[in-house]
């Protein structure tokens, strides 16, 4: 399960891309530095008081479906066999925080948005491009190979059953899938080529994102908990 | 290896966009997508595969070492950043490793024929493994992706050390994974329309046609 941007108008949203990545980031780290269990638990809960206060709150469903199976296994393997359940709360709440968090920096940070705060601080076009491009071309590819597997169903293709026909459908998918990427390369260069892209002129940053001395502030506050957790977790 | 067709333009310090061709920039997003959707159709299917590095495999055939190594780092990062788990970035130096691997293989001609992609792919899957599990054991207390993680939960049940059931599951999926993948791979350079292969010259040396 992916999630891509969520429209809203919260103040993660209104805030500087490198502020909310600084902030999403700096709670996903904060989960791996704090002593496990209250620490991730407490991160956690951080996380999940952002989500709501930003608008995004609908980034907990995916969160809760991804992180379901870790709670599920490290309970199993931590909890009941080697009987450490402490253990296994602390390692799932540190990767349900991490997950919230990446999750609601994906739905309040624009690709493009992104792309222009980039371009704007130096970074070369290619590399703003690539990110941007590879968030962006994901939900296509889902779609594709969706549309590909029913394809292959209606042409008798199984998905179930034993492994060696559950490999098959691998192969079945993985083909045209790539095939057809391939063949959109040429399309696809062509395009950027009619763009500008190394012509080796410099480009225009027609809506830079605002830094305001706020966001600065934030960051720079998200930096100095990060140390103090380490001070902290590590004297 | 073979990434001189994909890096072209002025040296210009001004913009640096211009080392990198329209035609990388396209491919690796692609490739990035390839990974991303094989790897979630091979999580849904329950088997124990991964398939989330054929992107990366074709690339190092197509473009050489560079182009994969980005691929690679920029797949960690958006699947990081587009499911939220963190599992993905901690696996970083693996993708990286198989970047090199493969544009390794392809130089060596290593998809030239079934048993050369199986050897290949078996012995990548071995070092990965090696680089994986201590990963997912000391990061991750030994819990990943759905297949790896249901067996080390089995070994770990049946009374093996933690430690052994990570490294024993993650050889064990690794083998399997980095086989098919390369095997793949090979199926896909000899599929490609003439069209399409004549625009990588990387695809004739991996599949040792001129050496």
């Amino acid at each position: 399960m992916t999630v891509g941007y969520l429209p809203g108008a919260g103040f993660l949203h209104r805030a500087h891309p490198f502020t909310a990545m600084a902030i999403g980031g700096g709670v996903a780290v904060l989960a791996f530095l704090l002593a496990p269990p209250a620490g991730p638990l407490a991160v956690l809960a951080l996380g999940v008081a952002l989500a709501m206060a930003a608008g995004v709150w609908r980034v907990l469903i995916p969160a809760a479906v991804i992180s379901g199976p870790f709670w599920v296994f490290l309970f199993a393997i931590h909890g009941l066999f080697r009987e450490a359940p402490l253990t296994a709360l602390g390692l799932s709440a540190r990767m349900t925080a991490s997950i919230v968090a990446f999750l609601l920096v994906i739905a309040v940070v624009h690709p493009g948005r992104l792309v222009e705060a980039l371009l704007a601080r130096g970074v070369p076009f290619a590399a703003a491009y690539l990110l941007a491009a590879a968030i962006q071309i994901v939900p296509r590819f889902q779609n594709r190979a969706r549309a590909i597997l029913d394809a292959q169903r209606c042409r008798g293709l199984r998905l179930r059953g034993s492994p060696l026909r559950r490999v098959r459908a691998v192969v079945a998918l993985a083909i045209p899938l790539v095939l057809s990427a391939l063949a959109e390369v040429d399309e696809h260069a062509l395009a950027l080529e009619t763009r500008g892209v190394g012509t080796g002129k410099r480009r225009t940053i027609l809506h830079p994102p605002v830094d305001t001395p706020l966001d600065r502030a934030i960051r720079w506050a998200v930096l100095g908990v990060l140390a103090v957790a380490v001070l902290v977790t590590y004297p | 290896m073979g990434s001189s067709i994909l890096f072209e333009g002025t040296t210009s310090k001004r913009n640096r966009t211009d080392h990198v061709s329209p035609r990388l920039l396209a491919l690796i997003p692609l490739a990035i997508g390839i990974n991303l959707a094989l790897g979630q159709f091979a999580a849904a299917t329950a088997l124990p595969l991964f398939l989330d590095t054929v992107g990366t495999v074709l690339v190092a055939v197509l473009a050489g070492l560079a182009p994969a190594l980005l691929t690679g780092l920029i797949s960690q990062v958006v699947f990081t950043l587009v499911t939220g788990n963190v599992t993905w970035l901690a696996f970083l130096p693996v993708q990286l490793f198989i970047a090199a691997y493969a544009a390794l293989a392809a130089d060596r001609a290593g998809f030239a024929s079934v048993r050369r992609a199986v050897v290949g792919g078996l012995g990548l899957g071995a070092l990965a493994a090696t680089i994986a599990a201590p990963i997912a054991y000391f990061a991750f207390g030994g819990v990943t992706s759905g297949g790896v993680t249901v067996v080390t939960a089995a070994l770990t049940g049946l009374g093996v050390p933690l430690h052994w059931a990570v490294f024993a599951s993650s050889l064990s999926n690794d083998l399997l994974d980095k086989t098919i993948t390369f095997l793949l791979v090979r199926t896909i350079l000899v599929t490609l329309p003439r069209r399409v292969a004549s625009r990588f010259p990387g695809v004739s040396r991996a599949l040792g046609l001129h050496r």
